[in-house]
C-alpha cells in the first residue's frame, strides 16, 4: 500500500483503521508507523469525533413519541377501516339474517306442494292485486 | 421479556404483544428520532419520523424476517426512507439543531469550543443531500459498519462508500471554510 493509497482510505473511512474494509487492514497497520501516515490518521481522528456529533433526544422526548405512537395504534383499533369493520360479528348480523331467510324461502318452496286449484290463484291474486289490499285494510 | 433480543421481540409484536413492542420502542426510540433528525434537520420532523416509523413496525412487523437483517438495520432502513420522503417533499429545510445537540458537560472552555464545533457542523450539513446526511448518521453517529450502513440504506458496498467519501470530503470542505471564516471574524 501507498501513502495516497493510505489517505485515501483514511479520507473515506475515517482514523480508525478496524473501521476500514478488513482487506486493507493489515497493510495499513504496517504502514501507520510512518510519521506522514500517523498525522493523516490523527487528523482523520479529529474530523471523525466532528462527524459523530448526534442531535439530543432526551429519554423524556422519547418517552412522549412513544406515547404518542401507542395513542395512535388505540385510535386504528377504536375506529378501524371500514374493511375491517365489514367483517365485524355485528357487521355480519343483517347479511347473515337476509342469507336464513333466502333459505327458509328456498326451503319452503321445495317442500310446500304446488298448488293449480282456482282457489289458490285467486288468493294469491288477491294479496298481490294493490287495487283490492293495500296496508290500511281491504278495499 | 427485557432480556429477550430485538428479534425474539418481533415474534411476539407480530403476536400483537403491545408489551413486546414498548420494550422495543423504550431500547430504539432514541435511535430512530437521532438518525431522522441529522437527515431532515428538524425536530418536529423528527418526532413525526418516529413515531411513523414504529407505526410501521407495529403494522408490518409479520414482514420481518431476522434471517434477512438485523431489527436495528430494517429499523434504520424505515427511518431513512421516511425521512427521504419528507425532505423530497420539502423544498426549504430550517436549522434548529445547533440549539438542540447533546450535551456533554465539558469544562466552560471546552464547553464553547465544542458549541462552536457543533454549530460548524450543522452548518456544513445544510450542504450535504439528504442520502449523504443519512451515512455519515449511520457510519459516524451510529458507528455502524460499512457493510451494515450499505444495507440499512439498500445500496452496495461499493456505492456506499464512494456516498460516504462525497459526504466527508464535502463536510471537511465546509467545516474548514467555516472554521476559518470565524477565526478571520
Amino acid at each position: 500500500m501507498t501513502l495516497d493509497q493510505f489517505r485515501q482510505l483514511a479520507e473515506i473511512w475515517g482514523g480508525d483503521i478496524d473501521r476500514w474494509p478488513a482487506a486493507t487492514q493489515s497493510a495499513a497497520r504496517a504502514l501507520a508507523t510512518d510519521d506522514e501516515a500517523r498525522r493523516i490518521l490523527k487528523e482523520q481522528l479529529r474530523l471523525d469525533r466532528l462527524f459523530s456529533i448526534a442531535p439530543d433526544v432526551s429519554d423524556h422526548r422519547a418517552g412522549r413519541i412513544g406515547f404518542a405512537v401507542l395513542q395512535r395504534i388505540a385510535k386504528v383499533d377504536r375506529d378501524p377501516p371500514w374493511f375491517r369493520r365489514l367483517f365485524r360479528p355485528a357487521s355480519l348480523f343483517p347479511a347473515a339474517s337476509l342469507a336464513c331467510s333466502a333459505m327458509v324461502g328456498l326451503w319452503l318452496a321445495g317442500a310446500l306442494p304446488y298448488q293449480q286449484q282456482q282457489e289458490a290463484l285467486s288468493v294469491v291474486s288477491m294479496v298481490f292485486d294493490s287495487s283490492t289490499v293495500a296496508l290500511w285494510g281491504v278495499q | 421479556m427485557e432480556d429477550l433480543s430485538d428479534e425474539k421481540l418481533m415474534v411476539a409484536v407480530s403476536a400483537r404483544q403491545q408489551q413486546a413492542f414498548r420494550i422495543l420502542m423504550g431500547r430504539h426510540m432514541q435511535r430512530a428520532v437521532r438518525v431522522a433528525q441529522r437527515v431532515v434537520r428538524d425536530s418536529a420532523e423528527a418526532d413525526d419520523i418516529g413515531q411513523d416509523a414504529f407505526l410501521r413496525v407495529w403494522s408490518h412487523a409479520a414482514s420481518f424476517d431476522p434471517n434477512v437483517a438485523r431489527f436495528t438495520t430494517w429499523l434504520y432502513r424505515i427511518v431513512l426512507n421516511l425521512a427521504f420522503d419528507r425532505a423530497r417533499r420539502r423544498p426549504v429545510v430550517p436549522i434548529d439543531e445547533a440549539s438542540d445537540v447533546r450535551a456533554t458537560d465539558p469544562e466552560p472552555v471546552e464547553h464553547l469550543i465544542a458549541d462552536e464545533e457543533r454549530r460548524a457542523l450543522e452548518q456544513a450539513m445544510a450542504n450535504l443531500s439528504e442520502r449523504q446526511r443519512g451515512a455519515i448518521a449511520l457510519f459516524h453517529m451510529e458507528g455502524l459498519s460499512g457493510e451494515e450502513s450499505a444495507k440499512a440504506m439498500n445500496l452496495s458496498a461499493k456505492a456506499f462508500e464512494s456516498l460516504l467519501a462525497r459526504a466527508r470530503a464535502t463536510l471537511r470542505e465546509h467545516v474548514q471554510k467555516i472554521q476559518n471564516t470565524r477565526r478571520c471574524a
